[in-house]
């Protein structure tokens, strides 16, 4: 067996079409892995009783890219044991329930992937340049994430 | 002459995505806020929630000092919500 031949990956997409549970959990298996760990973020029909009808995203595109690779890079050197890294996000119209984005990561044991994964959903909602809009029935709003690291340094 | 880059509210205060400006190429990030917001007062609202990345990096609207090149590619940073 040579380890070699399965060298670590991080697969990073941005895209518009529907995202697929199986495209991502199969892009991270590896015969050296016992462990898939996934985080899926579908979206929700209300927020604070209002009834939402979809979410749209756009992101900075080159910048979200670059973002998450740092992400992946950081996964590395916290779980030098994590095999490969993907991590999947939707852009524009995402209807309810469909998922907006998928986390999947592979390691040898459960562990590492496992908490591989909560890091990265977590830094990514801190720190990579994409933004929501939730699509109300009569209005609409820009979200924003508690973990954005400059819009509650600054209230 | 840099590139500059609008997203989410700021895009849609700013009326427009993305533009050519004129600016010293040493520059404190506030003082290129205020540039911007002289061209898009509208844009004076979101001052409090709002970063910028220059060359791709973060950066907080303040004292710090910019040395700007031409072409380069300054965003308008709102409050992120991706995931």
């Amino acid at each position: 067996m040579d380890e070699s031949e399965d060298v670590p990956k991080d697969f990073i997409k941005l895209k518009s079409e529907k995202l697929s549970v199986d495209e991502v959990s199969e892009l991270v298996i590896s015969p050296y892995c016992g462990a898939v760990s996934l985080f899926i973020g579908t979206t929700r029909n209300n927020f604070e009783g209002k009834k939402v009808i979809h979410l749209e995203y756009e992101a900075y595109t080159s910048m979200a890219e670059t973002e998450i690779k740092k992400i992946c890079r950081d996964v590395r050197q916290k779980w030098p044991s994590v095999k490969h890294v993907a991590v999947h996000h939707r852009l524009g119209v995402v209807p309810v329930t469909e998922a907006s984005v998928i986390i999947a990561v592979s390691s040898p044991h459960r562990a590492e992937s496992l908490e591989a994964v909560t890091y990265c959903i977590n830094t990514l909602k801190a720190s990579v340049p994409i933004w929501k809009k939730e699509i109300y029935e009569d209005e609409y709003s820009w979200k924003e994430n508690k973990e954005c690291f400059w819009a509650n340094s600054e209230k | 002459q840099v590139s500059v880059l609008y997203f989410a509210r700021s895009a849609e205060l700013a009326g427009l995505r993305c533009e050519t400006l004129s600016v010293p190429r040493q520059i404190t990030s506030l003082q290129l806020w205020e540039e911007i917001v002289r061209v898009h007062p509208r844009l004076a609202v979101i001052r409090d929630q709002v970063v910028f990345a220059v060359r791709q990096e973060y950066v907080l609207l303040g004292d710090q000092l910019l040395v700007l090149q031409p072409g380069d590619e300054v965003a308008i940073i709102p409050p992120i919500s991706g995931g």
